[in-house]
């Protein structure tokens, strides 16, 4: 349709979750509790797991994730994890949505900024 | 090791979730819930079920091509049951009035049962507070007349020597705790003992928080003074020092080594012996041991592993026939018994309690009944909504889901508000209950009664919409919609009479077992117990011998306070007793005096109470021939008629002599009058035959106060007491109470359950006829148009009113019927629970049929006043 755009616009949680799994792809452990507990430690926001899940399969479906399976581990029950790495469609997006952010935020720094 | 995962909401994510995420998800929830339980286990949990409930709500959508953006064929099973919720939620916020009175109906059922299942838990259900308590039993002799009774330190240290059943046995003496005067801290306080045998924690298995149980040595006459401490008197008098151990105390001015503490878990509340607030050896002398006749211990045992109760049982019988024949005199036809623990604490209550708790099952029912009728009036004044939702294409199904969910959102609710009532009641009348019930501290609002109160909330929400939820979901989609929703015409009478004969017929039968329980009540507390107990006040003081050494002294201290009391305004009598009426005591044999010692004839055991002058008349038992004693009589005694009677048989005993030989067998004591019968034991029981001695040589050092007042005697507690004190600022003075409150205290378990019984009867009643008048304005309101048409057509007041009281009287007449029926039937359970009268006594019935009756034609009055205020002309233009 007319307003649909090339690279569609991040929704909130979305950038969440996606900078969520950039923070953790490099160390090999951005799957869904990780993620999860990154967002609660640096946002503030106790998301449920399956809202990340939920975002993490859209995101994947849009093409911005990839993802594969790793082996069990015994403090998950013997369950294994399900770990995801941006692809170039994401980190793009995300580059957008930052962009977007800033150069709205430019100048208002002071306005902003919480002590 | 790992923490107990929270399974029931792993199953449940399990189910929920597809294939595709369950792994990972599940799987990220454990491993956080890991992380999170090494800081606490209760918010780990928290945390899980809120994450798992959030996930059961919406899960991750199912990837299966692109079928997560186009709808699905219909909703899932999971969603319509969210989609009623809401539903449900809406319309109770739509019509409060109809949910505050289902929901008030159904709290107070559900709630009556979870205060009661609490009860029955605890008394009936756990486990006791004891390691293994399966294994532990208690041992008892049989009497000739076949009554577990206590048992004699001869029989005992046989059975302990040979028994191969169990792992050992222990002995404590019955009747309650030895009493010792706590001195040396300023305020004279009595604390509770209780002497126990060498091994006996071993075998209950109290083990103690600190230092040790007693030696086996220290079980003998010549061992040390050692006491072991409760956790609570270790705590209120100590502080809860640790370094308490090898230091002393005074009891009754004697100075005990403590030995050990025990733990607070180490306490029974339900037991006597582990209720003590301390403990010390018995320490029977050789001479003691050896005593066959007297019977004044209680024992308690451990199974061996394996062991079981009917092996203990045949092994014990052999062992008491073989005693028998070894010691004939003593031990023949004496029997042994072996009772689990359990049992042995619950006793008789079991059968009250199971009894109320069918009671209380059957107000659920009516309750059930009454909140059935409701949702039954309100589904079809929804004809015309349930209608457009069929014509929309909602099946049968569909549609009784919906209602049904209606009701079990009312009954969870119900059931969440039971809990608050029945805690609420329950704490309310926690000391009502400690009084009443044994292992009251026990009793809470525990996990498996949060189980039941889900169970029984479920079920009364099936029991109450199932049926309008049927009936809703055939109605005819045409009709409903043409009907327009208006309530033209009854419908479903026929359903809502059974529903009326129901209530009454269930409130015949509570309201026929309240009034028989609350008759044999009367009956007993009006039962000729051979005195007066009105305006008698008693209390127990016990003299510390270290304090008054001679027996002299003692005398002349009771003496002292009994003219002190005397003197008091409102005093008409006071005398003293060892063991009142109602209070267990000493049964002795009887020798007549010149009777040979080895006679064959058995002696006869009657009870003996030790009195001094002034307790015949203060309890005002008249003497019947000869003459009451007197202060300086020696060695004499009064028998009751029927004593009287067991040993001189038609002899005049007066004048004559006789010994009690398990007192002292040397002393011959004079009968000098025989005074009126007594019931010693218990108010259902026939008078006891009572022999009284009094000799004004005495050695005792306790004695129960008997008083008897002109004024209520409660006022003269505190007037007594100062009168004691000002001989003796320090001397204890025990259990102050009327005679009324002794006889009472016999009466627990009746009291209890007739007041109860009481409470779900007026509940019944109540339920009942809101239940009538509910049903009956229904049907006026459904019939309006036709008794309109009757006023038009010159029907008259009497005419309309007879039409409506019948309509109500013939389900109630019948559910008399049937309820007749079944309280009858139900009578052989109360048969055993009542007293002086029958548990299906007519007069009771046509009472309890009468107040039914009664109840229904009230409940018709206002349905029938509406119904005679109806203006045919407005019925009719309505149409």
């Amino acid at each position: 349709m007319w307003f649909k755009r090339k690279t569609p616009v991040l929704g909130d949680f979305e950038q969440l979750v996606l900078l969520g799994v950039l923070r953790l792809e490099r160390q090999d452990s951005a799957y869904g509790a990780a993620i999860r507990q990154e967002i609660h430690a640096r946002s503030g926001r106790d998301v449920s797991i399956n809202a990340v899940y939920t975002t993490l399969d859209r995101l994947e479906r849009k093409g911005f994730l990839k993802s594969w399976v790793g082996d069990p581990t015994p403090q998950r029950g013997g369950r294994r994890r399900k770990f995801y790495a941006l692809r170039p469609g994401g980190v793009a997006a995300l580059r957008q949505a930052y962009r977007t952010f800033t150069a709205m935020a430019a100048g208002l720094e002071a306005r902003l900024e919480t002590k | 090791m790992s923490p107990r995962r929270p399974r029931l909401a792993i199953w449940l994510l399990t189910k929920r979730l597809s294939a595709e995420w369950r792994e990972f998800v599940i799987g990220d929830l454990e491993e956080e819930f890991a992380m999170r339980s090494v800081d606490s286990r209760t918010a780990a949990h928290a945390w899980f079920w809120w994450q798992a409930v959030r996930c059961l709500a919406a899960p991750p959508p199912v990837q299966c091509g692109s079928s997560a953006l186009e709808p699905s064929r219909g909703d899932s099973r999971m969603r319509t049951v969210v989609a009623d919720l809401r539903y449900a939620f809406r319309v109770m916020s739509r019509t409060p009035s109809f949910a505050v009175a289902v929901v008030s109906v159904l709290t107070l059922g559900i709630g009556a049962n979870t205060a009661l299942f609490s009860i029955v838990n605890a008394v009936l259900l756990r486990p006791l507070p004891f390691e293994e308590p399966e294994r532990l039993v208690r041992i008892f002799t049989r009497t000739r007349a076949g009554v577990p009774f206590d048992l004699s330190p001869g029989k005992f240290y046989d059975w302990q020597r040979d028994a191969q059943s169990f792992e050992g046995m222990a002995i404590y003496p019955c009747c309650g705790f030895r009493e010792f005067a706590l001195t040396g801290t300023g305020t004279a306080r009595t604390v509770k003992a209780t002497a126990v045998s060498a091994r006996f924690f071993e075998i209950v298995r109290a083990r103690p928080a600190l230092g040790r149980v007693f030696r086996q040595e220290e079980d003998t006459p010549g061992g040390k003074h050692v006491v072991i401490l409760s956790d609570r008197f270790w705590r209120t008098e100590f502080g809860g020092n640790p370094d308490l151990i090898g230091r002393r105390v005074k009891l009754s001015d004697e100075p005990y080594t403590i030995v050990g503490i025990m733990p607070a878990d180490a306490s029974v509340a339900s037991w006597p012996p582990m209720a003590a607030d301390l403990w010390v050896p018995l320490a029977l002398s050789d001479e003691q041991r050896a005593n066959r006749q007297n019977h004044n211990l209680e024992g308690v045992a451990r199974l061996k592993r394996g062991v079981e109760l009917a092996q203990a049982q045949s092994e014990m019988d052999a062992m008491s026939a073989r005693l028998a024949r070894e010691f004939p005199k003593s031990d023949g036809r004496w029997g042994a018994v072996v009772i689990p623990m359990q049992e042995a604490i619950v006793g008789n209550s079991r059968t009250m309690l199971l009894m109320l708790l069918g009671a209380v099952g059957l107000v659920l029912l009516i309750a059930c009944a009454n909140v059935g009728n409701l949702l039954f009036t309100r589904a079809l004044n929804r004809r015309r909504e349930i209608a457009i939702r069929a014509a929309l294409g909602a099946g049968r199904a569909r549609v009784f889901q919906q209602l049904l969910i209606e009701a079990l959102l009312l009954a969870t609710i119900g059931g969440a508000l039971g809990v608050l009532l029945a805690h609420v009641t329950l704490s309310a009348a926690s000391a009502l209950l400690a009084s009443h019930v044994p292992r009251a501290n026990e009793i809470s609002i525990s996990a498996d009664v949060l189980l039941f109160v889900v169970a029984v909330s479920m079920l009364a929400g099936m029991l109450a919409g199932t049926l309008p939820a049927l009936r809703a979901g055939r109605s005819d989609v045409n009709a409903g919609l043409k009907g327009g929703g208006r309530g033209n015409g009854a419908i479903g009478v026929g359903t809502r009479r059974v529903l009326i004969v129901c209530e009454v017929a269930l409130s015949v039968v509570l309201l026929m077992g309240a009034g028989v329980m609350i008759q044999s009540l009367l009956a007993l507390r009006h039962s000729d117990t051979g005195f007066d107990p009105t305006n008698v006040l008693t209390m127990k003081v016990t003299v510390v011998e270290a304090r008054y050494p001679t027996p002299a002294q003692r005398s002349s201290f009771f003496d002292m306070a009994l003219q002190r009391i005397r003197a008091l305004p409102g005093v008409e009598a006071a005398g003293t007793i060892d063991d009142l009426p109602f209070i267990d005591g000493s049964a002795q044999p009887v020798k007549r005096e010149g009777e040979a010692e080895g006679s064959p004839r058995e002696k006869p055991v009657a009870h003996v109470r030790r009195i001094t002058p002034g307790y015949l008349r203060a309890m005002r038992i008249p003497v019947l021939r000869g003459r009451d004693i007197v202060e300086s009589d020696r060695d004499v005694l009064l028998l009751s008629h029927d004593a009287a009677r067991l040993v001189w048989g038609a002899e005049d005993p007066i004048g004559r002599s006789a010994t009690l030989p398990l007192l002292s067998p040397t002393v011959v004591r004079q009968v000098v009058g025989i005074v009126g019968d007594v019931k010693q034991r218990d108010p259902s029981e026939p008078f006891t035959p009572t022999v009284y001695h009094y000799s004004r040589e005495r050695s005792w050092s306790s004695a129960t106060l008997v008083i008897r007042t002109s004024l209520p005697p409660t006022t003269l507690a505190r007037p007594v007491v100062a009168a004691i004190h000002a001989i003796d600022p320090e001397q204890p003075v025990e259990d102050i109470r009327r005679m009324e409150q002794v006889i009472d205290s016999r009466l627990t378990s009746q009291r209890f359950s007739a007041l109860v019984l009481g409470i779900f009867a007026g509940a019944a009643l109540l339920l009942a006829s809101v239940g009538i008048y509910g049903v009956l304005s229904y049907i006026v309101r459904g019939r309006s148009r036709e008794i309109g048409i009757r006023t038009a057509l010159g029907a008259r007041t009497g005419d309309v009113l007879r039409l409506v009281i019948v309509e109500a009287m013939s389900p109630t007449l019948v559910g008399i019927a049937a309820g007749t029926i079944a309280a009858l039937a139900s009578a052989r359970v109360m048969e055993t629970l009542v007293f002086g009268v029958s548990a299906s006594d007519p007069l009771t019935l046509a009472a309890v049929a009468a107040i039914l009756a009664l109840v229904a034609l009230i409940a018709s009055l206002l349905p029938a006043y509406r119904a005679l205020r109806l203006d045919p002309v407005k019925v009719l233009r309505a149409e």
